[in-house]
């Protein structure tokens, strides 16, 4: 599918700052950075997720747990998307069990991603509460689902698609706003790209 | 009367292959030319109505002789009887088929033989032969009453289907069917050897994860029952060979000028064990097909005579039957609507068997060795004759075959070459139309 | 890679990118199986029906375990209980299956081909779990697995297979997956047992054990089933385990650490030593284990998609 680039809506600096701030208002909310741990959502979640835990380990010296969380198996979608997503890897290496997780995930679209997670996370154990920490917030949510840490309300159409580039898994680090031309959910429109839409 | 021009007559008896016109009156060959002027045929005819046939592009053929088929009549008769096998019989070129004896019960009394004979009157196309059982209910043990069989009509003796594993009663048998001049048609295979196989013990039974047949269990009976028609002088006939070594043997019989015929299937000559995979049970065949080289062997061996004659071993069973997993499929292939056809498609327009072998391999050997009517178009022959085709296009389709089964690995093939017309005794029993595909 | 494929009916059909893809998956599958908490709600809503023509304790629990922690529905059929013993074809009892929605159908059975026969017939998806003396190729695969797990990369890794190799579905399915992914595999059996014929399969072949041991990086045995004495194919178990059997002390001639495997169920004291057998060179559990795994991949790939459910 053909896909137009239209504004950038955030280069590298403003990922930074951003990120900062979110580190900052983690450390707030939770009074410190007592039981909280990360968890990154496949697969740029992942990254952001490793960012905070090193920005708040130079703010608090303190390094959090950090765990990787795969959504496939939870995805309620599997019987209506064309391509079978991969099944990656799910990498918490530590008990939830009474923790402050923090997902952590790039866009906040419909709500079903983070739906997901939010089962998933809970069949690893019994967290005391979970938050949810995105880079945009894109707005069309589907279920009744906010996030407690928003990088940049970004309003958009449904036909557009949001895309966030971290230099640690692509060629920049910005996020762009793109054109999906003639079409609102293509389903032929790589998984990758679902998911960061997502 | 019948005047069939411009055919391309093969006829092997009298060393004929020439385009030429046949005359056939009273059920037989009346005379064989060149050509006849209108003239001649009406005072041959002597006014008699005169129907004629331009064979312009076309073979006609001796009817074709088929000393190997299963008609499952009595006992089995969703798989075929005797009028559907006669019928397919003739639309794939067979003007005479020996019927084997492994029907349900065994032909072993001449009650049977009659009765095998009467149904295939009543049916009317082909000429059905029986052949009787060796032994009483084909157990291996006792013979059967061979003098009596041979006088309700039976034109040869056989267990096949199964193997006579006890070298004293295939002796004894060799010896006591001397008195009937018949020949004996021997089934080879080592039941011990052959051990509940399913495919041909070598690359494809490894590959397949299925019990392998050697080609030893076909082959030490082949050697065990020429030694013994050698010691006995019996008179021995090998059915379906499949592979090298028995056709070795063969040779080195023929050789010593032992009273031997051997024939091979179709099948074993187009197919060899690569071919088969886990599905395809219509390629489940007994004996199995073995190897490249043994086909290679027996298509040498058909072309220098070792191997005197072509057979079906048409073995007809039902779709339920075969669609099983492999190893629970029965043994066996449907061959007689769809060998000749086969047969031209894969060695003659390959250049790999002359027609003229073919013919003789098909229709002058079986005749002399069974000492049946037909094999030849000499006059005074009675008219069985095949008209072919070479031109005529057609697929194999499972609803247009006259057999009862359609376990055929042909089925959705397209061929070219067709027997389009058949004659029994001068009668035209079988005409290919346009509309049923294949043949009326 | 985007899977493709309906059914898994064996090695040989399969790509390398395919097997790839398949152990790939049952890596996740295997962190969910060591939860304590093991259910997922992937395939809820999916039926999984197990037709065992054999007898089998680990595989139809395995699968069973499979299909239920990814959420689907799963139910058995043994034959002794059901119509087949009344005579019902496999090909109606399958259709009968099949019209009761049911969306994986595991066989085994006695016959090869079982599998493929039925995924020609029916529109559903099949998985064999072992088809007469053809294939096993959720056994290959968990074997594979496990041999990677340990090993990484199996390109180039020496591999021995000892035992009854003419009637081993596992030993087939293996050598074809192994080969496919590079390892150098030798069969090792005594000739009754090894025909020559069985290098089509792709494998070196061998008679003598100990010849083949030094630098193998896993030695797999297979199960000897005794009844193959009364068949004439060796002579006594004191002297096929004299030849063939696993031992601690044998597989000291390997001069590595090398892994043991065995399919499973185990002749103690036959195809391998009991002290062996427990050693912490044996990754016999392991591979129970990993079948799992392996298994909930399986049914992931073939019914957790649209690709492959049937209208």
């Amino acid at each position: 599918m053909e896909r137009i680039a239209k504004s950038t809506i955030m280069d590298a600096n403003g990922i930074r700052r951003i990120l900062t701030r979110i580190a900052h208002e983690i450390i707030e909310k939770n009074k410190g950075t007592k039981d909280v741990v990360l968890i990154g959502i496949r697969r740029r979640g992942v990254t952001l997720a490793k960012r905070l835990q090193q920005l708040i380990c130079e703010f608090e010296g303190v390094k959090l747990p950090m765990g990787i969380l795969d959504i496939t198996l939870y995805r309620d979608d599997l019987r209506t998307i064309d391509v079978q997503p991969v099944v990656q890897e799910t990498a918490v290496p530590f008990s939830v069990q009474g923790k402050q997780v923090i997902l952590v995930d790039d866009v906040l679209f419909t709500g079903r991603t983070a739906r997901a997670a939010l089962d998933a996370t809970m069949d690893l154990g019994r967290p005391q509460r979970i938050q949810l920490a995105v880079l945009i917030d894109r707005g069309h949510r589907e279920l009744p689902i906010r996030a407690d840490y928003v990088g940049k309300n970004l309003p958009t159409s449904r036909r557009e698609s949001v895309s966030v580039c971290l230099r640690e898994a692509d060629d920049s680090e910005e996020v762009v706003l793109m054109d999906k031309p003639g079409c609102l959910i293509s389903w032929n429109c790589p998984l990758n790209v679902l998911q960061q839409d997502d | 009367m019948l005047w069939l021009k411009n055919a391309e007559v093969v006829d092997p008896a009298q060393d004929l292959l020439a385009l030429s016109d046949i005359l056939v009156k009273d059920g037989k060959i009346l005379e064989i030319s060149a050509f006849f002027s209108e003239e001649t045929v009406r005072s041959r005819a002597g006014g008699e109505e005169i129907k004629i046939i331009d064979g312009r592009g076309r073979l006609l053929f001796p009817g074709l002789i088929d000393v190997h088929t299963h008609l499952r009549e009595p006992g089995q008769e969703e798989k075929e009887d005797i009028a559907s096998g006669a019928q397919a019989a003739v639309r794939g070129g067979f003007t005479s088929i020996l019927a084997m004896a492994n029907t349900k019960p065994v032909v072993d009394r001449r009650a049977l033989v009659e009765f095998v004979i009467a149904q295939a009157k009543r049916a009317g196309l082909a000429r059905v032969y029986p052949v009787a059982a060796v032994t009483k209910g084909m157990n291996g043990q006792e013979l059967t009453e061979m003098i009596d069989l041979a006088q309700g009509g039976a034109v040869g003796f056989s267990d096949d289907g199964r193997g006579i594993q006890s070298a004293e009663v295939m002796r004894l048998a060799l010896e006591y069917a001397k008195l009937t001049g018949l020949p004996l048609i021997s089934h080879c295979e080592d039941d011990d050897l052959a051990g509940g196989g399913i495919v041909h013990k070598g690359l494809a039974s490894a590959r397949l994860g299925l019990k392998g047949i050697p080609s030893c269990s076909e082959s030490i009976m082949v050697a065990r029952d020429l030694m013994l028609a050698e010691e006995t002088g019996g008179s021995l006939h090998l059915a379906h060979i499949s592979c090298k070594q028995s056709v070795d043997l063969i040779r080195q019989a023929k050789q010593k000028g032992l009273n031997v015929t051997a024939e091979v299937n179709p099948h074993h000559l187009i197919f060899c064990d690569e071919n088969i995979t886990l599905t395809a049970t219509s390629f489940k065949v007994n004996p199995p097909l073995r190897t490249a080289d043994d086909r290679e062997a027996l298509l040498e061996a058909l072309l220098d005579g070792t191997i005197d004659m072509l057979a079906t071993d048409h073995a007809p069973h039902t779709w339920e039957e075969k669609t099983r997993p492999f190893a629970e499929a029965p043994f066996g292939i449907n061959g007689l609507e769809t060998s000749l056809a086969a047969v031209w498609q894969y060695l003659v327009t390959t250049g790999k068997l002359p027609v003229r072998r073919l013919t003789e391999a098909w229709s002058l050997a079986p005749a002399r060795r069974f000492n049946l009517a037909g094999g030849s178009l000499k006059p005074g022959q009675a008219a069985d004759m095949v008209l072919f085709d070479p031109d005529c296009s057609a697929t194999i389709k499972a609803e247009d075959l006259a057999s009862k089964s359609q376990n055929t690995p042909f089925l959705n093939q397209e061929f070219k070459g067709f027997p389009v017309m058949t004659w029994v005794g001068g009668c035209l029993v079988s005409q290919l139309t346009e509309k049923s595909g294949i043949m009326a | 890679m985007i899977w493709k494929r309906k059914h898994i009916l064996d090695i040989e059909s399969l790509s390398r990118e395919e097997i790839s893809h398949i152990l790939h998956t049952a890596k996740p599958m295997k962190e969910v199986l060591l939860r304590p908490l093991k259910k997922l709600p992937t395939l809820r809503g999916k039926s999984v029906l197990h037709l065992f023509y054999e007898a089998s304790t680990r595989t139809r629990t395995s699968f069973e375990t499979a299909g239920k922690i990814l959420g689907a529905d799963t139910g058995s059929i043994a034959v002794a209980q059901s119509s087949v013993s009344k005579g019902e074809s496999l090909l109606d009892t399958a259709k009968t299956l099949a019209a009761m929605q049911v969306d994986l159908v595991v066989i085994r059975h006695t016959s090869a081909g079982a599998a493929a026969f039925l995924s020609e017939h029916l529109k559903i998806g099949i998985i064999n779990a072992g088809d007469g003396q053809h294939a096993h190729p959720t056994q290959a695969l968990l074997d594979m697995f496990t041999l990677q797990e340990n090993l990484g990369d199996l390109a180039g890794k020496k591999i021995v297979i000892v035992g009854d190799i003419l009637h081993s579905r596992v030993a087939r399915s293996n050598v074809c997956g192994l080969t496919k992914m590079g390892a150098e595999v030798t069969l090792v059996g005594p000739p009754t047992l090894l025909p020559p014929e069985l290098k089509v399969l792709g494998a070196r072949l061998s008679h003598v054990l100990d010849t083949e041991l030094p630098g193998a990086d896993a030695v797999m045995a297979l199960r000897l089933q005794l009844e193959r004495q009364q068949s004439g194919l060796f002579p006594s178990l004191r002297e096929y385990s004299r030849l063939y059997g696993l031992s601690g002390q044998r597989l000291e001639k390997t001069g590595k650490k090398t892994l043991v495997l065995h399919p499973g169920p185990m002749n103690r004291g036959v195809e391998i030593t009991s002290e062996l057998a427990n050693s912490h060179y044996a990754k016999i559990e392991e591979q129970v284990t990993n079948g799992v795994a392996v298994r909930m991949a399986l049914i992931y790939l073939l019914v957790g998609g649209t690709n492959n459910v049937m209208a």
